[in-house]
């Protein structure tokens, strides 16, 4: 049947609110602050055959997650799907994509019957079991050190809860509570999203909702491709080395009707949990890819399809099983940052010089002094962005991994978590300086209370710092010290479990972005402006200005 | 002769000054409006100007009231002073950090909003507090001499002062406050915890940098105008109105004017949630579409929802700035009469947020605007009457509106009427999904709920969205179109209160709650009484704010009478209630209070309206016309047109039918029934949808 735009449009625009109050109901009843204020999670819409039709607001690096979760549950449950079913799974070989610390939820909507669509989640759960408190080690070799794996498992079958499932998930956390309401909040949340679909589907009819989401595929696809050919055309290789030594090659063709990622020229997985499965390196390059051509329209299926990505069984980006992956998200934020760097020089116009880039991830335990309960602090690190042609970088946003991602304010932490946060500010620390320069990454101190506490920490971009453009410095990188009551202070980038005392201070240090441009260059009004502002001494403008 | 009583409200806008007064004696009521031009800078000029236009004489007048949007046209204008922030060592950049979201996660061209004071005017001080409120460090105050000192040099014209933890425990921005007025008595300085008693020191700290910003513009204004007021023989300074639904003295509002920033929006949902109480519908969805934007709130049992997370300028491509102050809970989006439709380069149709302002206007002002509006849709579509456009000051220019919806169909490969009917759906839908958001995603059906439409679009899409969202009944309200003022003149002396304040509801715990309370009203009493306000009039209403433990976002539920530790399972289980009802789950969880919210009013005279005597239900006598009127996915249908000022209490008659006044059209589709209450106020009920 043939329907009119206007009522494919106004289904459009319906699975974006549909998606975006999944997002909503899921962040006002979390139990985490990883996923209600930090808003590790995502939330989307995808076709009946798992294809991403719509997406909640959130972190760009789980858009291209949930739609590669729900083919495999397809896959997996073929006739076995029923109405009123909830799925979870959380595995990278069995539909989950990143760690076990993700649970994806997803339930099918039907309509008439049909089944017509899913609504689905993602989101980081505080404890999953493990060797480690927060289930991610530095130290773990295999997937079984990280966590309960959840294979793709009806958590709800046709409305009734699977008790049996839900005590298994939360006996095996070493934060029961805290699982328990992130779960049901992830239920809370997919269930919003079908009863609109279904909704939907019933005032327009299956076929006309199905329509509509196909046409939404192809508008998604027809965009990308109309950008691909403004793209310059031909084959750019980079190698890279990285903190600890090794060199990522990647080589990127577009041609006017694909855009091929190869990644195949890279080393073996590690022995550690710094491996990604395919699908997380997918999830990548599809990030880059959206940003350079469309980043003003939500992403679907469509929009994707000019993308191939291709790996090596058995490499960093392709992980085989039972490999560790917890510390994954270091290596996808390295092998997106590949892709833009490979790419900045050839098409500056659309992509700015190096950010801080990486997670930063930041993890502190310990008793609260006041409370006597465990807190856990688990949260990515805001860092400087790089310059481009006309403007300097923004100071301290999240990294191109998250989106929106919200800071923990130093009032709610201290009484939260019961340590004290000396200070938060920027980094004032020479780097990135340029015609345009980065933005100011950050410094943040907590002082620690009690005595068992703990740290650990993975941060990379710390001695291969942010690259520049046209000239530029590069930023100053990232770290963590530790500061002792004596006064001694260690630097980590990667550390694992490491003690912490009463008075310790953790002193997290971001890079600033990368500059763009000769600095030779820089307006004179702007130099005297970030003096003033102390964002420069007198002594380093010498040095890099005149 | 009876004693007259003399109650206005003045409202200024961008383009227009508003007027309404009532006059109200044994012989019944009489009711004036007049409009005239805004008359920036000297905006005083323009209210006085309105009232002689009225015929109004100030020394006649025992109430008045104020709506201005001069702090928000301050704030997005970017006219406010230059301020200086004094802050806790170590947190300088808070203002500038902010929480470093990127909502336009895909644009690797982002720009951060840049904060309203730069690096080098955000100075520290060393002293601390702890979240309990106790002193960690003294304050040491040895440096503010050169802090001042420097701030002088730079101009600077007002001081925003915000510590860490100053909501559990004000004293060090108390003396901070004291020091420097001791210090440098002329210049205007304001505390966080002058605004607000909440933690999330960003916001704060923002909150107060923007009302120190807007501090001296504002007071400036408020002072001209009671001067001026003044001078003509008013007896009492204007009440003004606020962003919580209530009014407050120009004292108070001119030291911390941020509070008005949303007066315009507040005024017209309290005036729905007032009007809502007089004729029994204490349920409403109110909506208010304008020239620019469609705002709406939920009204639930009478009350309407006050909330402390109000932003500027954020959107899916901006972070914009926080605001923590007590503001109606409300949804705003870019769809209004002359929000411009447009295809994108995908042959997509989009209305808003763009919007052809007043200047030039719709295609159809014939001002020289090319962009079709959903204006000139609802024109060649007749449901707004070419001959009676604007109310007949203006000759629609149906040549241009046409030609501009040609433009778009040609886009799209359909005619101009197809090209109008899709305007007006799309619109719709943006309104559907933004009523959505207030109703139906926060657990509530929107089949329990009235549509209340106002503002000069309200009426025309009411009953389509009325419809969609399945709901039984549109009320639109006499004088749609200055319903704002309307509002204000129902309005209470009204003060928000939002303190945070942790607490287990276990043992023990009443004493603490009691005891926040109490700190509340007795802040709230002072205030009151130092305006003359009798304690025997002020009554208050108090809310906690509860979640389960280790939750973020809380919950607000009433608390009646004394909080006492046996009641306390009572409050939880009042919390698991409401919970559930909006997140369709509960959990054993134990449940812990937050902080609390106490609205503390007092009543200022206001308007009481008495109803009218119903007359014949015969509607002819305000019959004008008929006309071809297309309805969109319901086809075109031969309407009966009716002039709005003639229609009369008790009143009937039965759709398609158009009504028409000077300010609004209101569209009645095919088989809905109209009746006109004892107010004039048109009651559409929509038999298709029960």
């Amino acid at each position: 049947m043939s329907t009119d735009q206007i009522t494919l449009e106004i289904i459009q625009n319906s699975l974006q609110a549909a998606a975006d109050e999944m997002f909503a109901a899921m962040r006002k009843t979390a139990m985490s602050s990883i996923i209600y204020e930090v808003l590790d999670m995502g939330t989307g819409i995808t076709d009946a055959t798992g294809r991403i039709a719509s997406s909640g607001a959130g972190i760009p690096a789980f858009i291209g997650v949930l739609d590669k979760s729900v083919q495999y549950i397809v896959q997996k449950f073929g006739d076995d799907i029923q109405a009123g079913d909830v799925f979870i799974t959380n595995d990278p070989w069995h539909g989950g994509v990143t760690h076990l610390n993700d649970l994806v939820l997803a339930m099918p909507v039907f309509s008439n019957g049909q089944l017509i669509a899913w609504a689905a989640n993602i989101a980081h759960n505080s404890d999953v079991g493990g060797m480690a408190p927060g289930s991610l080690s530095g130290e773990a070799t295999e997937i079984f050190q990280e966590g309960l794996r959840l294979p793709a498992v009806k958590l709800i079958r046709e409305g009734v809860t699977d008790q049996a499932v839900m005590d298994i998930i939360t006996t095996n956390s070493r934060m029961p509570d805290f699982l328990k309401g992130d779960v049901w909040a992830a239920i809370a949340s997919v269930r919003i999203g079908a009863k609109r679909l279904e909704a939907l589907s019933q005032k327009y009819g299956n076929s006309v909702f199905t329509a509509a989401i196909d046409n939404f595929m192809e508008f998604g696809e027809a965009t990308a491709k109309a950008e691909i050919k403004k793209l310059p055309k031909g084959c750019f290789e980079l190698s890279e080395e990285q903190d600890d030594g090794r060199i990522f090659n990647i080589k990127v063709t577009i041609n006017d009707e694909e855009f091929i990622v190869d990644l195949r020229d890279n080393p073996d997985q590690d022995a550690g949990p710094t491996n990604t499965s395919r699908d997380g390196t997918i999830v990548c390059a599809q990030m880059v890819f959206k940003s350079l051509t469309d980043p003003n329209t939500p992403a679907n299926d469509g929009s994707f399809r000019p993308l191939k990505v291709l790996t090596r069984e058995g490499s960093v980006f392709h992980a085989q099983e039972p490999a560790a992956i917890g510390f994954y998200f270091e290596t996808e934020v390295r092998v997106y940052d590949l892709i833009w760097r490979c790419l900045a020089p050839h098409i500056k116009e659309r992509l700015p010089a190096g950010h801080f880039s990486s997670i930063c991830g930041t993890f502190i335990g310990g008793t609260h002094p006041e409370t006597g309960r465990q807190y856990t602090i688990i949260e990515p690190q805001i860092g400087g962005w790089g310059a481009w042609d006309g403007r300097d970088g923004n100071p301290c946003i999240f990294s191109g991994f998250h989106g929106e991602t919200y800071n923990t304010p130093a009032e709610i932490s201290e009484a939260r978590n019961g340590l004290f946060v000396d200070r938060m500010e920027l980094n004032t620390a020479p780097g990135g300086e340029g015609e345009y320069m980065g933005g100011r990454g950050l410094i943040l101190e907590y002082r620690i209370r009690t005595k068992n506490g703990f740290l650990t920490a993975g941060y990379t971009r710390s001695k291969i710092k942010p690259w520049s453009l046209e000239g530029g410095e590069e930023g100053s990188g990232n770290f963590v010290e530790v500061i002792k009551t004596d006064g001694t202070t260690e630097t980590y980038s990667f550390v694992s479990g490491l003690s912490l005392t009463t008075d310790d201070v953790v002193r997290v240090i971001t890079s600033s972005g990368a500059g763009y441009g000769d600095p030779k260059k820089r307006d004179p009004e702007a130099i005297k402006t970030d003096i003033q502002n102390g964002l420069l001494t007198e002594e380093r403008a010498k040095e890099i200005y005149y | 002769m009876s004693k007259v009583t003399r109650r206005v409200a003045t409202d200024v806008g961008g383009t227009f000054t508003d007027l309404v007064s009532f006059e109200s004696s044994d012989e019944g009521m009489k009711i004036i409006t007049a409009k005239t031009d805004t008359t920036p800078p000297n905006f005083e000029q323009g209210v006085l100007n309105v009232l002689e236009k009225g015929g109004v004489q100030p020394e006649d007048v025992d109430f008045m009231a104020h709506g201005t949007t001069v702090v928000i046209n301050a704030l997005t204008e970017r006219k406010g002073v230059t301020v200086g922030l004094i802050t806790t060592e170590g947190f300088r950049d808070t203002l500038e950090i902010a929480r470093g979201n990127r909502p336009d996660f895909f644009n690797l061209h982002y720009e951060k909003p840049l904060p309203f004071v730069p690096r080098h005017l955000r100075a520290e001080l060393p002293g601390r507090m702890t979240y309990l409120g106790q002193e960690r460090t003294p304050q040491d105050l040895s440096g503010l001499k050169e802090i001042l000192d420097y701030f002088r040099s730079q101009h600077v014209q007002a001081i925003a002062v915000s510590l860490l933890h100053a909501y559990a425990n004000t004293s060090h921005e108390s003396d901070l406050v004291g020091a420097i007025r001791d210090e440098w008595p002329e210049v205007s300085v304001v505390a966080s915890h002058q605004i607000t008693r909440e933690w999330r020191e960003y916001e704060r700290s923002n909150t107060t940098v923007l009302s120190a910003y807007v501090q001296p513009v504002a007071a400036k204004y408020l002072n001209n105008l009671d001067e001026a007021l003044r001078e003509q023989g008013l007896k009492q300074s204007p009440y003004i109105m606020q962003s919580n639904c209530g009014v407050d003295s120009l004292q108070a509002t001119s030291a911390v004017p941020i509070t008005m920033v949303e007066s315009g929006p507040a005024s017209g949902f309290w005036g729905a949630a007032e009007l809502g109480k007089m004729i029994g519908e204490p349920n409403i969805l109110a909506l208010d579409i304008g020239g620019t934007t469609a705002k709406c709130s939920l009204i639930e049992g009478g009350e309407v929802r006050i909330m402390t997370d109000y932003w500027i300028e954020r959107s899916r491509k901006s972070a914009g700035y926080p605001i923590m102050v007590p503001v109606v809970d409300l949804v705003e989006i870019g769809n209004g009469g002359g929000s411009i439709a447009w295809v994108d380069d995908f042959g997509k149709l989009h209305v808003g947020p763009q919007s052809a302002g007043a200047l030039p206007g719709p295609a159809a002002y014939g001002k020289g605007g090319t962009d079709a509006t959903t204006t000139d849709a609802n024109l060649l579509l007749g449901r707004i009457n070419k001959d009676f456009f604007c109310g007949g000051a203006i000759d629609a220019d149906m040549q241009s509106a046409e030609t501009s919806l040609t433009q778009v169909g040609e886009k799209l490969g359909v005619s101009a009427v197809d090209a109008a009917r899709g305007i007006v759906r799309i619109a719709n839908n943006n309104m559907i999904n933004a009523l959505k958001l207030v109703s139906l995603n926060r657990g509530h059906d929107t089949r329990d709920f009235t549509l209340l439409a106002f503002g000069g679009g309200g009426s025309m899409h009411a009953v389509a969205l009325a419809e969609e969202l399945q709901m039984k009944k549109v009320i639109v309200p006499a004088a749609a179109s200055v319903f704002s003022a309307f509002g204000m003149m129902m309005s209470d002396l009204r003060r928000d209160y939002f303190f945070t304040q942790l607490a287990d509801l276990t043992e023990g715990a009443a004493t603490v709650i009691e005891g926040v309370f109490a700190e509340a009203e007795t802040q709230a009493l002072e205030t009151f009484s130092a305006e003359g306000v009798q304690a025997s009039s002020i009554s208050f209403i108090r809310y906690g704010k509860f979640r389960y433990q280790n939750q973020e976002h809380t919950t607000e539920v009433l608390l009646e009478g004394t909080v006492t530790d046996a009641v306390l399972d009572g409050i939880a289980e009042d919390f698991r209630v409401t919970y559930e009802k909006e997140y369709t789950y509960r959990l054993d969880a134990p449940v812990e209070m937050v902080g609390i919210h106490l609205v503390a009013r007092a009543e200022v005279g206001k308007l009481v309206i008495e109803p009218a005597p119903l007359g014949s239900e015969d509607a002819t006598p305000a019959v004008k016309a008929t006309r071809s009127v297309d309805y969109a996915l319901q086809g075109i249908h031969e309407a009966v047109i009716y002039n709005g000022e003639l229609l009369t209490p008790g009143m009937r008659f039965t759709g398609p039918a158009i009504i028409e006044d000077t300010g609004s059209t209101t569209v009645v589709h095919p088989e809905n029934h109209v009746h006109v209450d004892a107010y004039r106020n048109l009651h559409i009920t929509l038999e298709a949808s029960s």
